[in-house]
């Protein structure tokens, strides 16, 4: 039971998932397959089911109907740790409890690697030095957390999915409520992540810019179904934009990046398109 | 250096006991104490003293004030609320009418009885306010808000008793319920050991979870903690010692909710330190509070339910104060 995953079981499927709140369904009969490797930017309008998807396929949430696979088989089957120590999921709006350390809250990443009453050990102690090394906040690890920018407090929280060591990481609004910088630095950070650490990241995002800028792959979602998925140049493209957010937008190309990015016109008007 | 702290407090519990135990009516010296607990030499009087009369009483409080501040730990964590206590949980209300039922209704039920039906009582508060908490999982609001509905639906049959119950009947029932180390003997002591102590190494055992759960369920479950089994786990060690305290002593205030929060001042949330350490804490307020009660106006005793809510109310003061100022 305490095998390490495997690291080649990183291939996420989700096979006609419908997932909901009490009455109300947020995502209908979706299915989509999450590329095993590289940066994965979810992008839609408010409300079409991106955080929902994001939690039910890291167990979160319980499905209504269908199933999530990873690496062949159905998360379901998962131990609770186990799950844990394959898919690492950051949601959004924590509120730590008061008087805690930066290293406290980090620590809280070893959780699924360590057995019922096992003792906190080296390895743990390196992966929590490690994670915050990459997240680069070691010299911020004794202090206490209510002392912390909203740049930094973000840092901290994704040094804690790190030490959880998991080949599959899950963000959801990462950079909601960062300044411009903070949020360039977050995202050079999962950049580095992927391209050094072979990590496989999966982030809801707002910015259609920095999402086209930094990320493999797109998934648009709207009304909790897929409305395009793919490698960013053939996502990113207006016709897709104007589907899935009612904006038309024209999309250019970025002189200094070589990569896409998009000048929003307006609502677009009604028409008949397809 | 929490080592250090730790081992501080227990001195402090040793000397706590140890003033308990030679202060009252009859002083007995230090000396004398410490010669009858090591089994040495000492006047029969001052052995009859401390051994049958101070002793269980002592060890009473120790271990009700103990079980009570590692509840009020656990009860905080799992509410992630500082002014969280085991009383949200219906234990009071419920061992209170259980109680009311007991010694209002004298004559069908012996009052040996009295300490089982307390905790009895406690027990099925807490796991109907539990029960009906539940949907799909119990939140903690939920948990709350029901604690409160039935806690105010057990108080009101407790008051339904003493308003028809015999006055005599109705005044010891009083007297129970501001909650008293009177009445102090072996019997007591061993609901400590054999609930109290169990549900303490429990509690002690989840320290980790307690530090992960205080995060909120979803960051919990993300990190691969069974969340439901962890808060139920809590959920019925809290029961059992709150059950065992009140089963003990009668409910006694305000020393779940201050233990844990001394011990968190002075040692860190970490669970680990923070529950060994609020134990340490309460078992020291309540030796010493009862020591008050039975000092103050003595040859008259006071219930120490009522030198501990005397103690509780300028302690709100001082987090008022201190909130307001920070």
């Amino acid at each position: 039971m305490n095998n390490p995953p495997d690291p080649v079981s990183r291939d996420m499927t989700a096979d006609r998932l419908s997932v909901g709140y009490a009455e109300r369904e947020i995502i209908r009969d979706l299915s989509v397959t999450l590329s095993g490797t590289g940066f994965t930017g979810l992008l839609g309008p408010n409300g079409s089911g991106k955080s929902t998807l994001l939690r039910a396929m890291a167990r979160l949430h319980p499905v209504s109907s269908g199933r999530v696979v990873l690496g062949g088989q159905d998360i379901q089957r998962f131990g609770a740790k186990d799950m844990a120590r394959r898919v690492g999921l950051l949601a959004q709006g924590a509120v730590p409890p008061e008087g805690l350390s930066v290293a406290d809250l980090v620590r809280q990443g070893r959780y699924p690697h360590r057995a019922l009453f096992g003792r906190w050990s080296g390895a743990d102690e390196t992966a929590v030095a490690r994670a915050m090394a990459m997240a680069s906040v070691t010299e911020l690890a004794e202090r206490p957390l209510d002392s912390l920018s909203g740049g930094q407090r973000q840092r901290v929280w994704i040094a804690m999915v790190l030490a959880q060591e998991t080949p599959i990481l899950m963000l959801d609004e990462p950079t909601t409520y960062l300044d411009l910088a903070h949020q360039i630095d977050l995202m050079e950070l999962i950049r580095r992540l992927v391209d050094r650490e072979r990590v496989t990241v999966v982030a809801v995002l707002h910015d259609l810019n920095h999402a086209a800028r930094y990320c493999d792959h797109l998934i648009m979602l709207k009304d909790g179904r897929i409305e395009a998925q793919g490698p960013v140049a053939e996502v990113f493209v207006p016709e897709v934009i104007a589907r899935t957010f009612d904006v038309d937008a024209a999309v250019q190309t970025d002189p200094f990046s070589g990569k896409p990015y998009c000048l929003p016109r307006g609502r677009r008007v009604a028409e008949s398109t397809s | 250096m929490k080592g250090v702290g730790l081992l501080l407090l227990v001195v402090l519990a040793c000397a706590s006991a140890l003033l308990a135990l030679a202060v009252g009516d009859q002083p007995v010296p230090p000396g004398d104490v410490l010669a009858v607990l090591s089994g040495g030499e000492a006047s029969p009087v001052s052995r009859v003293i401390v051994e049958t009369l101070r002793l269980p009483r002592v060890v009473l409080a120790l271990l009700v004030g103990a079980a009570l501040a590692v509840a009020g730990t656990a009860t905080q964590a799992l509410m992630r609320n500082p002014l969280a206590e085991p009383g949200i949980l219906g234990i009071n209300s419920g061992a209170a009418l259980a109680a009311m039922v007991v010694i209002v209704g004298a004559g069908t039920i012996p009052e040996s009885l009295l300490p089982v039906m307390a905790f009895g009582g406690a027990l099925a508060m807490t796991l109907a306010i539990y029960a009906l908490a539940w949907r799909n999982g119990a939140t903690s609001l939920r948990i709350i808000l029901i604690g409160i509905g039935l806690g105010a639906l057990a108080g009101a049959g407790a008051t339904f008793l003493s308003v028809f119950g015999p006055v005599a009947e109705v005044q010891r029932a009083m007297v129970w319920m501001a909650g008293s180390f009177n009445d102090a003997r072996w019997p007591k002591v061993w609901w400590l050991v054999l609930l109290g102590i169990p549900a303490m190494a429990l509690v002690w055992g989840m320290a980790r979870d307690l530090d992960l759960i205080g995060f909120g369920d979803d960051l919990a479950r993300a990190r691969g903690q069974r969340v439901e089994i962890v808060r139920a786990g809590t959920v019925l060690a809290t029961a059992m010692l709150a059950g065992a305290a009140v089963a003990g002593a009668g409910p006694i205030a305000f020393v779940g909710l201050a233990a844990p929060h001394i011990a968190r001042r002075l040692f860190g949330p970490g669970h680990a330190v923070l529950i060994p350490a609020a134990a340490l804490t309460g078992a020291i307020l309540l030796v010493l509070a009862d020591l008050a009660a039975r000092r103050v106006m003595a040859p008259a005793q006071l219930p120490v339910g009522l030198a501990t809510a005397m103690l509780g109310a300028p302690f709100f003061g001082y987090l008022l104060w201190k909130r307001r100022h920070e």
